[in-house]
């Protein structure tokens, strides 16, 4: 089937319809409700304490190895989940690459390991 | 082929070698590693073959770049100096695998068959290089440098992976075989116009990469930001790369698009080598001076492009080794002269530093204005040769004007890189005699010697490729 530019029509409708849905009720919203002002109801919503200070405080390095890695080692979760989907069609070659993928993740975490950065305390 | 798998396993153990062996050992064993993946390229010769489910193709040209590129690889390991001494903020074990890896993405890109491999190829190579740009980690200007090419460069991508894109929307097909017979048995007329846009794209991601005006802003500051030694690096590997890349796409598969291309290409080129060879006699630092003559070097190669002759190829591969060999010598000399005089003078990379220099080092001073009379082309060096191919080829193809504002531009470019040697022997000051390690000075005089040789015997390297 082969689909024309005017089969997606229907897309642009959904868009449209989307965005004067929120207009609306947005000018709606302003048009009926009460208002009443004050210091505290105009102040932006935040719950919990007040916060004190800057939020750009210099953050130990350790936190970004820390994270980087976590970064890292996550992504090769996501490359199994696929595998093991198709884990019998892929078969023993699909085996063989994975052992492949696993081997060199594998050796960047002995090598992060004997690098100390799992070391915290220094 | 099996050169590419083999250094990416080099460059994982050369990490854990850092653990247990000095940082001497490790540049030796560098260096071994190196000669073995050219063994394992060379015994790839004359066996065409297509590797990886048909994306990378090994011909005798691939071959020759991949060898070009890992002879300069091989000399700037032999340069590194094993990175000092300072064990707190130098790790060369990285620095050398980081080299290695990109090297294999220096590979990938002179010998994929699918675009995919050229784009893979281009991003391990440059990553690599963000990260080898700001490996000085305390210079602040290390740090502007790789901020501003990771910055430059990944724009840039975007444009190359944009044009791929239309290509590919055009086409139906990454393969670069695929491309090439569908462009030449379709008539143009027929074509999407988007793919005239895909091609016109693609050239300019890669042009930025060979730092063609008017994509060369980021050229003289990442150069200058950069340690000297991945300066070397840079100005000889990913130039050579991405040229190879380029050449082999645009006179390739696009070659039956000339008319899409060829004018603004010839205009790149002009305004290339306007640029660089221009803006390099008003600059006082030599790493300033040598990044800008490596912008008017990138001029004169885009000039072959478009000249489809049998020749060009080996003309394009005998440029390259040619300012390969003396590049890597102009920036070898220039890491000592700055060493010696970063701690007496204020900016040690001036020519001013070097001035002086062949009283009490004649060895430092020779090879400086043979690489220096390379770089300029003068008769009886590897430099001249090269110039001499590449015009031939290009005017043989009717194409005069660019030739001819090249020839024009190649005199103005004496005048800068004879400032060298005037520096060296004419003008008077104090520098001692430098220590050089044996290794450097044997790397030193082996592509000094190199450049000498491919002056005299040219058809000694041009009958091999």
């Amino acid at each position: 089937m082969n689909y024309q530019p005017q089969d997606f029509l229907p897309i642009f409708v959904q868009l449209a319809a989307a965005l004067a849905f929120i207009v609306l009720v947005m000018v709606l919203t302003h048009a009926l409700g009460p208002k009443r002002h004050s210091a505290k109801k105009d102040d932006s919503f935040e719950c919990g304490i007040e916060s004190i200070g800057d939020a750009r405080t210099p953050i130990s390095v350790k936190y970004f190895l820390v994270a980087i890695l976590f970064v890292l080692f996550d992504l090769e979760i996501v490359f199994m989940y696929p595998w093991a989907v198709n884990f019998k069609q892929l078969a023993w070659n699909g085996f063989y690459e994975m052992i492949v993928f696993m081997g060199l993740l594998l050796a960047g975490f002995i090598y992060v390991i004997k690098k100390g950065i799992l070391t915290w305390e220094k | 082929m099996t050169a590419i798998i083999a250094l990416s396993l080099f460059g994982i153990s050369n990490l854990f070698l850092g653990f247990w062996f000095p940082r001497k050992t490790i540049q030796l064993v560098t260096l071994l590693f190196l000669v073995v993946s050219m063994a394992l390229t060379v015994s790839d010769w004359n066996h065409e073959l297509l590797w990886f489910g048909n994306m990378f193709r090994t011909t005798n040209t691939s071959i020759n770049f991949s060898l070009i590129i890992q002879l300069a690889a091989f000399f700037v390991v032999a340069f590194s100096k094993a990175f000092g001494q300072d064990d707190e903020h130098t790790h060369p074990a990285e620095y050398y695998a980081i080299m290695l890896f990109s090297v294999v993405g220096a590979i990938l890109m002179v010998s994929f068959d699918h675009m995919i491999v050229l784009f893979v190829g281009l991003e391990i190579l440059s990553v690599a290089m963000y990260v080898l740009t700001g490996s000085d980690k305390r210079n602040l200007r290390s740090n502007e440098a790789a901020i501003k090419y990771f910055l430059m460069g990944s724009f840039t991508t975007g444009f190359l992976l944009f044009g791929i894109t239309l290509v590919y929307g055009a086409t139906r097909s990454f393969y670069i075989s695929n491309i090439g017979t569908i462009l030449t048995t379709t008539a143009p007329e027929s074509m999407p116009s988007f793919l005239f846009i895909g091609v016109l794209l693609i050239i300019v991601g890669l042009l930025f990469k060979v730092s063609a005006a008017p994509f060369h802003f980021w050229t003289p500051d990442v150069y200058e930001g950069a340690p000297t030694i991945f300066t070397m690096f840079m100005s000889t590997i990913v130039k050579t790369a991405s040229f190879a890349a380029l050449f082999q796409l645009v006179s390739g598969i696009f070659g039956s698009l000339y008319t899409v291309w060829v004018l603004p290409v010839y205009f790149i080129s002009m305004l290339t080598l306007v640029v660089g060879n221009i803006s390099a006699v008003y600059q006082q630092s030599v790493k300033r001076m040598l990044a800008f003559s490596s912008i008017s070097h990138a001029g004169y190669l885009i000039l072959t492009v478009s000249s489809k002759q049998i020749s060009t190829t080996s003309s394009i591969l005998y440029y390259s080794l040619s300012y390969t060999l003396a590049t890597v010598v102009a920036f070898a000399v220039l890491i000592l002269v700055s060493e010696y005089q970063s701690a007496r003078v204020e900016k040690p990379e001036n020519f001013s530093s070097f001035e002086g220099l062949a009283k009490n080092n004649p060895g430092l001073a020779l090879c400086f204005s043979i690489s220096m009379l390379s770089l300029a082309g003068i008769p009886l060096t590897a430099g001249f040769w090269g110039k001499f191919f590449i015009f031939s080829d290009t005017f043989s193809r009717n194409i005069i004007y660019p030739v001819i504002l090249a020839i024009l531009m190649s005199a103005v470019g004496i005048y800068y890189y004879f400032k060298g040697i005037i520096a060296v022997y004419l003008k008077a000051g104090e520098i001692e005699k430098i220590e050089v390690p044996t290794l450097f000075k044997m790397a030193l005089w082996a592509c000094t010697l190199g450049t000498i040789i491919l002056g005299i015997y040219p058809s000694l390297v041009k009958s091999v490729f």
